[in-house]
């Protein structure tokens, strides 16, 4: 009992992210118990040795674990697919964190990721915004900024159409097909060849099953659809030669 | 019973419909609670349809420009006038 005092009078955490949200106590005893030293720069934070740098940026690695952990983070707050536990993750990823030290690392990951798909940054502005994250309290390492900046460039469109969905309240237009048929004969009449175009829209929400709406037009019909599609056509172009 | 005045399309089943009509809108997602800067164009389309029994709905749906632009959609349009 004196020893666990002891061994939390020395040099203490920096930032409050770094701390976790329950007793400080529980950050000495989790480490004492282990019979092999924890994850990088913890030690030396413990035994007073060492630049004091911030305990989230210290202790946690980049590379693959992180990796992970972005993916996972990006599908569920883009993807929609939830399910995937704090413990799990935790478990998997980072098996040495405690869950109390686990925690607030994963909301600084998903406050980070959620800031960047928000702003749709651009690489400039991305390298900004990490350079900045690595100099402020509580921040990331320049390892954890470089797999953050990777994960961004390649998964960037996924998200930002995955977003664009979710903004999305109509149904959306998720496939078309069409057909033509050629009406030979019918019972009220003898007319031999007027083609039929019969053309099928799937439509569906996010997050909903699609439903199919099936039309038929002569003719005239599609004529006139194609003509109202030369418009929005043209309303399209004006708009986009148009200035922001 | 059949009617005796000939419909202008003898729709095969019922799940085939007539278009009545077709509105659109060309808009801008600037932002939303979930991405501040949204930032894309898209069609919004409104169409009427009616079924085999007279009944008119409406459905609104909405595409990208990209989606709008694929080439399934002016392609296979622009195609069937040549069948007639």
């Amino acid at each position: 009992m004196d020893f666990a005092e002891q061994s939390c009078k020395l040099p203490t955490l920096t930032s409050e992210e770094a701390l976790p949200p329950r007793s400080p106590w529980c950050f000495c005893t989790g480490y004492l118990g282990t019979s092999r030293p924890p994850w990088r720069g913890k030690a030396q934070l413990l035994w007073g040795a060492g630049p004091s740098q911030s305990m989230a940026a210290g202790e946690f690695e980049g590379g693959k674990p992180l990796n992970g952990l972005l993916n996972a983070l990006a599908q569920e707050t883009f993807h929609g697919h939830p399910g995937i536990t704090e413990e799990l993750l935790r478990s998997q990823l980072y098996p040495e964190v405690l869950p109390e030290e686990f925690r607030p690392f994963l909301a600084k990951m998903r406050g980070i990721l959620k800031s960047i798909a928000s702003a749709d940054m651009d690489f400039n502005q991305l390298e900004a915004y990490l350079t900045a994250q690595t100099k402020k309290q509580g921040g990331i390492t320049s390892d954890q900024a470089a797999v953050i900046s990777k994960f961004w460039k390649s998964h960037k469109t996924k998200i930002r159409e995955s977003l664009m969905n979710q903004s999305r309240w109509n149904s959306g237009l998720r496939g078309l097909s069409w057909r033509v048929d050629g009406k030979s004969q019918s019972r009220h009449s003898a007319q031999i060849h007027m083609p039929v175009a019969i053309i099928e829209l799937e439509l569906g929400k996010y997050g909903q099953e699609s439903e199919f709406l099936c039309l038929e037009f002569d003719e005239v019909k599609v004529n006139q659809i194609l003509k109202t599609l030369s418009e929005v056509e043209e309303s399209i172009t004006t708009l986009i030669s148009q200035p922001n | 019973m059949e009617a005796t005045s000939e419909p202008l399309l003898d729709a095969k089943s019922e799940v085939t419909n007539q278009l009545v009509d077709f509105q659109w809108k060309l808009g801008m997602a600037v932002s939303s609670d979930t991405c501040r800067s949204l930032k894309y164009p898209y069609v919004a389309v409104m169409l009427k349809v009616a079924d085999h029994s007279g009944q008119v709905k409406t459905k609104c749906f909405e595409m990208t420009i990209p989606q709008f632009q694929e080439k399934k959609i002016t392609n296979g349009l622009t195609f069937i006038p040549q069948l007639y």
